[in-house]
């Protein structure tokens, strides 16, 4: 199938999760593995901007629900950013919006950290 | 088999012992006498001894199979043995005799019954001799080998027997013809030894030294046993054709392994280059089976160094493997890691993956290691390895300062790190096939578990017409679909669709089938029915497991439908020229806690007006791409519905399927398709 592929950057004790190509059941393994070691890392604020992921499917969303529990229990949230309409109408069919917080870009998102 | 050879060689040794017993009688009554017909029985006695015995020893050499270098190290070990008792026997023997004679009342018995014994001894040292050189013979594959040797053999009795019979001055140039005749078939049978051929060098020093000894002793025994001691006398003494025949036997012994010992002579010097061409025939033959059967990648590997360091004669081998944008140095013989990956470095310093196309060989410059025994590598011969035309490993042999690569041992690296890449290729394939095969036969469980879960026929209404399509994909989508009749006048359905794929997913809809199943025969409403079901999953299920799913029911004496969405695709409600998408709130199931799902779940219903067209459908409809990958969408599927509205809801189900199939037509179907459609006509 399709590409997928992952960067991480660091901004001050954010991290920031930039997403690429189509998120499904065969490539949400990159993605767990970036949570892992993020976990590992005991980096807890995580941003996931998703400006160029072209398509997400039911278990690229299963990634996020994974790791969320640990990450919160531990003071940390994952944001979602910088999402398509399309992208986004698939996060919010499932009722994700109410259940993470997803802004328009990486800076509300970061703001967001800093201010709580 | 062998019980029933040993009952065999058992049956001939009784008939040897037999023959034996027969003789010592025959020496006790008759002694040594002259007259002529009692020689000849004596003779045809032992004669039937020697023959019993050899037809023994054949089967129980049969029954073994022994190398031609252990069968000569036998006979070295009996000629030594026949050497000291012939030559301890002058010494010996007298003192025994004389003993004899002074004690015992019947010496002429004992003289006789020892006589017999060390006769049937010497028999039995001939009858092996024989045997050993006749097996020798026929390493030989020749045509008519068998009338050679039976001819020589015919000749031997002759020789022996006339010696004894044709004494007479008119008939005695008989018996030195035979004599002469047989000496020259034991040449001719003996130039005949291609066999050492196939020895390596290591042997054929061990077989020159021993052909070496074993002519001397039998030379050595041959003059002793022609000469006036009391061996030769003993011998003569009971049967003058025993002791020719022997004597013939001996010669033949000694002009084989002269021979043997000039032809090993000759064969010396190509021995080396000999060992290194068969080295290589074995390797590769070797290797040729090993294409067919090493399946492991790992294993395939370590044979390949281990073949390509005797064939080469290299001192370590191992394969640069490129594994992404790394190289990774596999199965090193005789080499360290780090070393190894030090001359990978100085290799992939002068040549890329790409530019290497045959065999070739560097100098190694930088030191590898301070260690004096690995630092000794000065040449390397680096082989191409390739899978799908492109060179994914190198295979790389070393040598030390002082040797070199001959274009021979170039051409053999260039031939085997073909057949390497052919045999790895082979194995990956069969992985890659096996493993598709594992896949497809679970996929093939998934869908059979699919296919039963869902409902075989729609139920049939006389103001409600219902219709559903499913086409799963390849890889099982988890869609799920149902119909419940709760009462005659409330028709209950779910449509739903689990995260994930394959047969996992597939378990997960036999769960939710049981979930909703159980749930519409005691709660009715909607709301109150995903709660329940959201609870139980959110215990079932794995953390980033979740089920997308809408439930309702139709109330067809109200005229009414109600349902909720627990984060499921919107439901589209088609009335007169309008379409409206209807997404009251819910999260999936499995996502949250009770509490939180409870509070943001809706339901929502709808007063039923005559020709309301009700859709249900799942992602897969939506979802589904055409070649430029893009989706069908909403907006494709709501004009494609309002167009064809007209229809019957079976008409309009497989009307749409069709436009989906023909808008992706360019494209694998990725997901499930669900379409299910209500139609209310009073």
């Amino acid at each position: 199938m399709a590409e997928f592929s992952t960067s991480v950057r660091e901004n001050g004790d954010i991290s920031i999760i930039n997403l690429k190509g189509f998120l499904d059941a065969h490539t949400a393994p990159t993605l767990e593995s970036n949570f892992t070691q993020l976990i590992n890392d005991s980096k807890f604020k995580i941003v996931v901007n998703f400006e160029n992921l072209a398509y997400i499917s039911s278990a690229g969303l299963g990634v996020f629900m994974a790791y969320i529990e640990s990450i919160r229990d531990n003071k940390g949230d994952i944001k979602l950013t910088n999402m398509s309409d399309k992208v986004f109408n698939i996060f919010d069919l499932l009722g994700f919006p109410l259940l993470y917080e997803i802004y328009k870009n990486e800076e509300e998102a970061i703001k967001k950290f800093s201010g709580s | 088999m062998v019980k029933i050879s040993r009952n065999i060689v058992t049956t001939q040794l009784q008939l040897f012992f037999l023959v034996a017993f027969l003789l010592f009688i025959f020496k006790i009554f008759f002694g040594s006498s002259d007259y002529v017909y009692l020689r000849i029985l004596l003779d045809l006695l032992i004669s039937a001894s020697i023959f019993f015995l050899l037809l023994a020893l054949v089967r129980f050499e049969n029954s073994r199979t022994t190398a031609p270098l252990s069968l000569i190290m036998n006979v070295g070990i009996l000629s030594a043995i026949m050497f000291f008792i012939i030559t301890f026997s002058d010494y010996l023997m007298p003192g025994i005799f004389d003993n004899i004679n002074l004690k015992l009342k019947n010496p002429g018995l004992v003289y006789d019954i020892v006589s017999v014994f060390y006769v049937l001894v010497f028999i039995g040292f001939v009858s092996y001799f024989l045997l050993t050189l006749r097996h020798f013979f026929f390493l030989n594959q020749g045509r008519n080998v068998r009338i050679y040797f039976n001819t020589m053999m015919i000749f031997f009795i002759l020789a022996s027997l006339s010696g004894n019979f044709f004494q007479a001055e008119n008939v005695s140039f008989l018996s030195s013809t035979f004599l002469i005749v047989s000496v020259l078939l034991m040449v001719f049978n003996s130039i005949r030894i291609s066999w050492i051929a196939f020895l390596s060098k290591k042997e054929k020093i061990y077989l020159l030294l021993l052909s070496f000894v074993i002519t001397t002793l039998f030379i050595v025994n041959i003059s002793n046993s022609s000469g006036d001691n009391i061996h030769s006398q003993m011998i003569n003494a009971f049967s003058p054709s025993l002791k020719q025949f022997n004597v013939i036997v001996m010669v033949y012994g000694s002009i084989y392994f002269l021979i043997l010992f000039f032809t090993t002579l000759f064969h010396l010097p190509t021995a080396e280059a000999y060992d290194r061409k068969a080295q290589e025939v074995t390797s590769l033959q070797y290797f040729s089976k090993l294409i067919t059967e090493v399946l492991d990648f790992n294993d395939l590997a370590e044979t390949v160094t281990d073949i390509a360091q005797k064939l080469s004669g290299s001192k370590a081998t191992w394969i640069i493997w490129k594994n992404g944008a790394k190289q990774n140095s596999l199965a090193a013989k005789n080499i360290g890691f780090v070393e190894s990956d030090k001359v990978t470095k100085q290799i992939l310093e002068r040549i890329s993956f790409e530019n290497l196309t045959s065999t070739r060989t560097f100098n190694i410059k930088e030191k590898i290691s301070e260690n004096p025994a690995s630092n000794s590598l000065a040449v390397v011969s680096v082989s191409p390895i390739k899978t799908r035309g492109d060179t994914q490993g190198i295979l790389v042999a070393a040598k030390g300062s002082g040797q070199i690569f001959t274009q021979d041992d170039l051409n053999a690296m260039e031939t085997f790190s073909d057949y390497a890449s052919v045999a790895i290729e082979n194995s990956r394939l069969l992985e890659e096939s096996i493993e598709k095969e594992r896949l497809e036969k679970e996929l093939d469980v998934a869908r059979e578990i699919q296919r039963k879960i869902l409902p075989l026929q729609v139920p049939v209404y006389p103001n409600l017409q219902v219709a559903s399509v499913f086409i799963p994909a390849f890889e099982v989508g988890g869609d799920y679909y149902d119909f419940f009749k709760i009462t005659e006048t409330k028709l209950g359905f779910v449509i739903a669709d689990v995260s994930g794929k394959g047969i996992s997913a597939a378990f997960i809809m036999a769960e939710v089938k049981g979930i909703f199943e159980s749930l519409s025969k005691t709660i009715e409403r909607p709301k109150e029915i995903l709660i329940k079901a959201n609870e139980i999953l959110k215990e079932a299920l794995d953390s980033k497991t979740f089920v997308s799913a809408a439930y309702g029911y139709f109330d067809l004496a109200e005229k009414k439908l109600v349902f909720s969405r627990a984060g499921h695709c919107p439901l589209f409600l088609l009335r007169g020229g309008d379409s409206k998408q209807i997404r009251p709130s819910g999260l999936g199931l499995g996502l949250s806690d009770t509490d939180y799902f409870e509070k943001t779940l809706e339901e929502y219903s709808i007063d039923l007006n005559e020709n309301d067209t009700i859709v249900l459908y799942t992602d897969g409809v939506t979802e589904a791409k055409n070649e430029l990958l893009e989706d069908f969408g909403d907006k494709l599927f709501l004009q494609a519905l309002q167009s064809n509205i007209n229809l019957t809801a079976e008409e309009l189900s497989n009307t749409i399927i069709k436009e989906i199939t023909v808008f992706s037509s360019g494209h694998e179907q990725y997901d499930d398709i669900t379409l299910v459609i209500f139609k209310w006509q009073q």
